[in-house]
């Protein structure tokens, strides 16, 4: 029996009805006149008087509840909406333990869901369209028809199956292939060949898996282990490249490129750790789900660095098409960007914010071909001593052990999934891949883990992520050998096959490695932190990858077969590069100038996220040296932050990103070089030091299929991180690429522009000695550092507010960059820097504009004798490495010591106005002037509409 | 020679997330804080009156499911009701910080009219959204121990999504006339903000109502997070205006010296 609980309000307050409301009348929905919220619980198993009490202890003082009847409010129709069957509730674990708590031992199973409750003079129609645009995501939700007969989820065992592989033909084996392998006729050939002259049998299903899992895009990186052919030359594999010139800058690195995070030293014996992960094709199908999980996944690579570290803060990044794309743009299948954008914020804060992890790097970059695949890049950061941040090395004879979540159905293929294009069937077929994160099950794991660490027990670990057990297992095993018995393996619900259990991709799981004499105290700790954990196998020493379902083998496989069967790719790349002609801009005309100014600081590229990063939390830990936002109303954005990781301690981890799939598109060499010099730019405007040892890059490659043309894009942008190296001698540590973001279907292929993430982090001695962007006073100068590429606007955000692309690229200037971060670092020592911003999308207009708001004050600028006689010059371009300093006056002798690459350019002014004059002296006549308050609504109304509170977007 | 700091218990469980930055606190402070995990108090490895002063961080504990600190708060008066009744009636304090707060309230501890019984509710924020951001807040005159010669004006940031204090008539009168708010939300210029006046009152709380104590003055409730501004630097415009005596600082320095009376 199934007693069903629901929940309402007493009174008329119902912020989330009334959001949903909004939302409607916003999108033009329906003529709706109210939305209310009831929540629902269902309980099997209880008494009805159980079911009494438990519901009076659910609900607030200011809510009432009835107990299998529904509530009647003269709503006109209702509408609940649910997990799937199957589909595992977060919050039933937590119903469970309270009904435990209260002592209620027949309690079987428990659920909740949410009822909707329309009002109005509305249409079926107006309420199926309200429900799958603002309130389901069908992949994992569904409008509950009937009442279930039972909660408790079972599944049905699929047959262990023998695959006859040997006879196949090529048809057979693609088709064997296609929506669960994802794997080349060539591998297939491979695996065939293995089973046929090798082994000389069938392989059972899990053997057919396991190198499906192995050798897929995701886990293996087959196209950067492969050789390149460019224009009939052999050019060496892009991981090689990247790992050998990382290694002549290795000082202060303590890993790098082989353990699931970069890790590099900080102060007192502790190490900082770093990695950056995406998540695309889940977040496009369920962008809360696939968010959440994305970020579940990068801040357990971090934990799983080593023994282990402490997370101290996370980023997110995206790319998307305007939230104002109308749905006749979209391909078929494809979710409105807006649904993606704001899933997506709600994704990655709901985990991070509930993980207690700063979210506080993050920046958001608009293009109309991230229309069918958006990106998500979710970093995550770390501290953990240097002793211990070392690979693990398991040995015969050690125990495995799975900790964490229990294992289900979901997730399965999510390897092979995100390793495939995207097509209109890809919703279809694969919603299998998506699954709904447990942040408190992280927690509760990452806690408990943290103790064992420091108890000594951890010899080795890594996280279940894509490819699951079968991928941790077989890299923990790869150097030794394995036995493990997935009978073992704790899970959600009966029936699972050993397959399945062996490549659920279910979240919040790691394999930890330990000594046997460790097992009790290391399951005596996951007890007292509500830790699940089981013993499924041990470390052999036979090289062989052996896996069982209690007595039966289910796999027997050699290392040397999982690791190393791949054969090395050679792959053709050649560069056609869409030209992009440069457009002739027109004549300057005041009037057009200030038009454009608004434009360019209030286009989605600039606009204030202000909005979004109200959303997480950026201040938990208590670690916050350099906020997120700063200055007088908090609004305006800093460049990077820094954090204390050691409370008490001065010490500084200092973080920045940079990317821009723009200039990547137009060059990928040089737009992937102009994301690296303004990664920098951002890191050394807040104090950060750009010296060996003192900062590491993570590059992550979001890239379309690599086909021959995008192929010898990577090409460019590999070689474009390896110049990086080489002129600011900053190894990259870390990386991952994803290059799968093609869509392709209904005719239509759209290619993502190429993205080169690289995002930094390094450590400074003292927190005190950085600077916020805000402007600080309004008798200050202003100065620009670093030299801007004159006339280049090629991919401006301005060129874009008129239509143009153009192909003149705004270069950073290598061969000074190096002096003029070095000398930034000491000025900021110094203590001569009161304000300072790079500058980037939006150029100068856009950086000062911010700092402006930053200190409710205004600025004038001598355009025509200090920067260029065409303001537009001066103003739109965006060269990175250049920065926008406050300085004090007795501090302007700074200019000699630079002499060419940094010059006086104006002041700050009480008059909150940017005013742009033929000079400096005053009487010089005004070329221009904007009002900054204006400037300051254009600028974030964008964000506001999307994101904002309800008193703000009216 | 001085008597040994007093022993703080800060209570962990799954989801709380801000004991690591409190414990600081209270040692910048002068106490000896203990992060404690509720199974061992439960399993009676270590008792509550072991201790001299309880505070409930901040987090999601057990996920905020159902409703922010709703299942900690049963937890707590089924499961451990006669250790923590034991420790109130001894007259030692109380401290609930965000989520801490929301246990305290719905746990029937706050404002603690009758002990155990829930009087009014922390509601999800009139945004809808969780939310951060820093806010002021005013000081009124209340029986609380912990503000006691604290400036009428603080800073500190808020980081929730359940924040609304909503009661009843009859309950915010007595809240009121028993003077048992300790902070309002407030805007710039140090006048209170009433629940309209968004983002100086960041959730719609009634009465601008941003932390409550019982009527003794021991347990005190607060949303907004005095533990992440005990140093300068934790204050994000610490470059504009230097505070020297951090906000929250002088909030646990009050905790700690209570404490130490047993």
């Amino acid at each position: 029996m199934i007693h069903k609980i629901r929940i309402a309000s007493r009174g008329h307050e119902d912020p989330r009805g009334e959001e949903v409301l909004r939302d409607i009348r916003r999108l033009n929905l329906g003529n709706f006149s109210d939305v209310k919220t009831v929540k629902v619980y269902r309980f099997e198993g209880l008494a009805e008087a159980d079911a009494e009490m438990f519901a009076s202890r659910l609900a607030d003082v200011d809510e009432f509840y009835m107990v299998n009847e529904p509530i009647r409010n003269g709503a006109t129709t209702v509408v609940e909406v649910a997990y799937r069957p199957g589909i595992m509730n977060p919050e039933s674990a937590s119903l469970m333990k309270m009904g435990s708590d209260l002592g209620f031992r027949t309690l079987l199973a428990a659920d909740s869901s949410m009822e909707y409750h329309f009002f109005g003079d509305i249409e079926n129609k107006n309420v199926v369209v309200v429900v799958d645009r603002l309130l389901m995501n069908a992949a994992v939700q569904h409008v509950v028809t009937e009442e279930p007969k039972t909660l408790i989820i079972t599944a049905t065992t699929p047959p262990a199956a023998i695959v006859p592989i040997r006879d196949l033909d090529d048809e057979a084996l693609r088709a064997l292939s296609k929506d669960t392998l994802f794997l080349t006729l060539d591998e297939m050939r491979t695996i065939q060949g293995h089973f046929r002259d090798v082994l000389r049998r069938d392989p059972r299903d899990i053997e057919l898996e396991t190198p499906g899992v192995m050798w897929s895009e995701h886990c293996c990186h087959k196209t950067f282990n492969a050789e390149i052919m460019r224009n009939g030359q052999r050019k060496t594999p892009f991981m090689t490249r990247l790992k050998q010139t990382s290694a002549r800058y290795s000082r202060g690195v303590v890993s790098a490129f082989v353990d699931n995070a970069g890790a590099g030293e900080f102060y007192e014996g502790w190490s900082l750790c770093g990695k950056v992960e995406t998540h695309n094709k889940p977040s496009n199908i369920d962008p809360v789900g696939g968010a959440a999980t994305g970020t579940g996944g990068v801040l357990r690579d971090d934990e799983c660095l080593g023994e282990g570290a402490k997370v101290v803060a996370s980023s997110e990044t995206y790319c998307l098409a305007s939230p104002k794309t109308p749905s006749e743009r979209l391909p078929p299948g494809v979710l409105l960007p807006e649904s993606v954008y704001r899933g997506v914020v709600v994704g990655v804060g709901g985990y991070g914010n509930r993980m207690g992890i700063p979210t506080v790097l993050g920046s958001t970059h608009f293009h109309d071909d991230f229309r069918a695949n958006a990106v998500v890049i979710v970093g995550s950061f770390g501290i953990l001593p240097t002793a211990r941040a070392k690979k693990g090395v398991p040995q015969p004879g050690d125990l495995i052990i799975v900790a964490g979540g229990r294992t289900g159905r979901d997730g399965i293929h999510g390897a092979t999934f995100s390793s495939g294009e995207t097509t209109d069937r890809t919703s279809l077929v694969n919603s299998g891949a998506v699954q709904i994160g447990n942040a408190i099950e992280e927690k509760r794991l990452f806690d408990a883990n943290l103790v064992i660490r420091d108890k000594n027990c951890i010899r080795a670990k890594t996280d279940c992520g894509a490819g699951g057990l079968c991928c941790a297992v077989s890299e923990l095993g790869s150097q030794t050998g394995v036995r493990v018995d997935l009978k073992k393996v704790p899970v959600k619900y009966a029936g699972l096959s050993p397959s399945e259990i062996w490549i659920s991709e279910s979240q919040e799981r790691d394999v930890i490695i330990i000594r046997p004499e460790d097992l009790p105290t290391v399951l005596e700790t996951y007890k007292l932190y509500n830790v699940e954990a089981a013993v499924i196998g041990v470390i052999t020493n036979d090289h062989q990858l052996v896996v069982s379902y209690g007595d039966e083998i289910v796999c027997d496989l050699s290392m040397e077969f999982v690791h190393h069967g791949l054969p090395r790719r050679v792959m053709k790349a050649e560069l056609k590069n869409e030209s992009f002609p440069e457009p002739q801009i027109p004549l300057y005309r005041e009037e057009d100038f200030v038009a454009s100014f608004e434009a360019v600081v209030g286009h989605l590229n600039v606009a204030s996220r202000e909005p979004v990063a109200r959303l997480y939390d950026q201040s938990v830990q208590g670690t916050s040296a350099l906020a997120p936002f700063t200055g007088v109303f908090n609004d305006c954005p800093n460049d990077a932050v820094v954090l204390r990781p050691l409370l008490g301690k001065p010490y500084g981890l200092v973080l920045s990103q940079g990317l821009n799939p723009i200039l990547n598109r137009i060059d990928p060499y040089w737009g992937s070089l102009w994301a690296g010099v303004k990664a920098m730019s951002n890191y050394v405007a807040a104090g950060g030091r750009i010296a060996q040892g003192e900062a590491f890059l993570i590059d992550n490659f979001i890239w379309p299929f690599p086909d021959e043309e995008s192929l010898a894009a990577l090409d460019e942008a590999v070689d474009a991180c390896v110049k990086l190296m080489h002129v600011f001698k900053l190894p990259f540590i870390s990386g991952k690429d994803s290059l799968s973001s093609t869509y392709r279907g209904h005719g239509m292929v759209i290619k993502i522009p190429p993205v080169l993430c690289v995002s930094m982090f390094g450590r400074i001695p003292n927190v005190m000695k950085t600077v916020s962007a805000d402007f600080k006073r309004s008798d200050s100068h202003l100065l620009l550092l670093g030299r801007q590429r004159i006339g280049a606007l090629g991919g401006s955000v301005y060129y874009d507010t008129l239509g143009y692309v153009g192909n003149r690229l705004p270069k950073p200037d290598l061969e000074n960059a190096p002096r003029v971060f070095d000398t930034m670092h000491r000025w900021v020592n110094e203590g001569k820097i009161l304000a300072a911003k790079s500058i980037g999308e939006g150029g100068l207009a856009a950086a000062l504009a911010k700092m402006c708001f930053g200190g409710d004050v205004g600025a004038e600028i001598g355009v025509s004798s200090h920067l260029h006689a065409d303001p537009r010059h001066a103003f739109f371009n965006e060269t990175s490495g250049c920065l926008l300093l406050e300085v004090k006056g007795e501090h302007l002798g700074m200019v000699q010591e630079l002499p060419g690459l940094v010059r006086v350019i104006g002041k700050t002014s009480p008059r909150r106005a940017i005013i742009g004059r033929q000079n400096l002296s005053e009487s010089a006549p005004t070329l221009f002037s904007i009002e900054t308050d204006r400037l300051r609504c254009i600028w974030k109304q964008p964000m506001l509409e999307v994101f904002g509170h309800a008193k703000e977007a009216a | 020679m001085q008597k040994r700091p007093p022993k703080i218990c800060i209570l962990k469980t799954d989801g709380i997330n801000c004991e690591e930055e409190t414990a600081y606190a209270c040692r910048r402070a002068g106490g000896d804080p203990h992060i404690v995990h509720i199974n061992a108090l439960r399993t009676s490895a270590v008792s509550l009156l072991d201790y001299d002063l309880l505070i409930i961080p901040g987090g999601f504990s057990y996920g905020d499911d159902v409703k922010s600190g709703r299942i900690l708060a049963n937890e707590l008066m089924v499961c451990l009701v006669d250790q923590l009744l034991r420790f109130v009636e001894s007259g030692r304090g109380i401290i609930g910080i965000c989520n801490g707060f929301q246990v305290l309230v719905r746990a029937g501890l706050l404002p603690g009219f009758v002990f155990g019984q829930m009087e009014l509710t922390l509601a999800i924020n009139s945004g809808a959204h969780f939310e951060h951001r820093d806010v002021w807040l005013v000081c009124e005159e209340s029986p609380c121990v912990y503000t006691k010669g604290t400036p009428p004006l603080i800073i500190v940031p808020v980081a929730h999504g359940e924040g609304r204090i909503a009661a009843t008539k009859m309950v915010l009168n007595q809240v009121e006339a028993e003077k048992l708010v300790v902070y309002r939300y407030a805007r710039a210029d140090g006048k209170w903000a009433k629940s309209s006046e968004y983002p100086a009152n960041p959730n719609g709380s009634i009465h601008g109502i941003a932390a409550l104590c019982n009527p003794a003055g021991n347990i005190l409730g607060i949303m907004p997070h005095p533990e992440r501004h005990v140093d300068q630097v934790q204050q994000s415009n610490w470059r504009r205006a230097n505070i020297e005596r951090p906000h929250g600082l002088l909030i646990f320095e009050n905790a700690i010296q209570f404490a130490s009376r047993f």
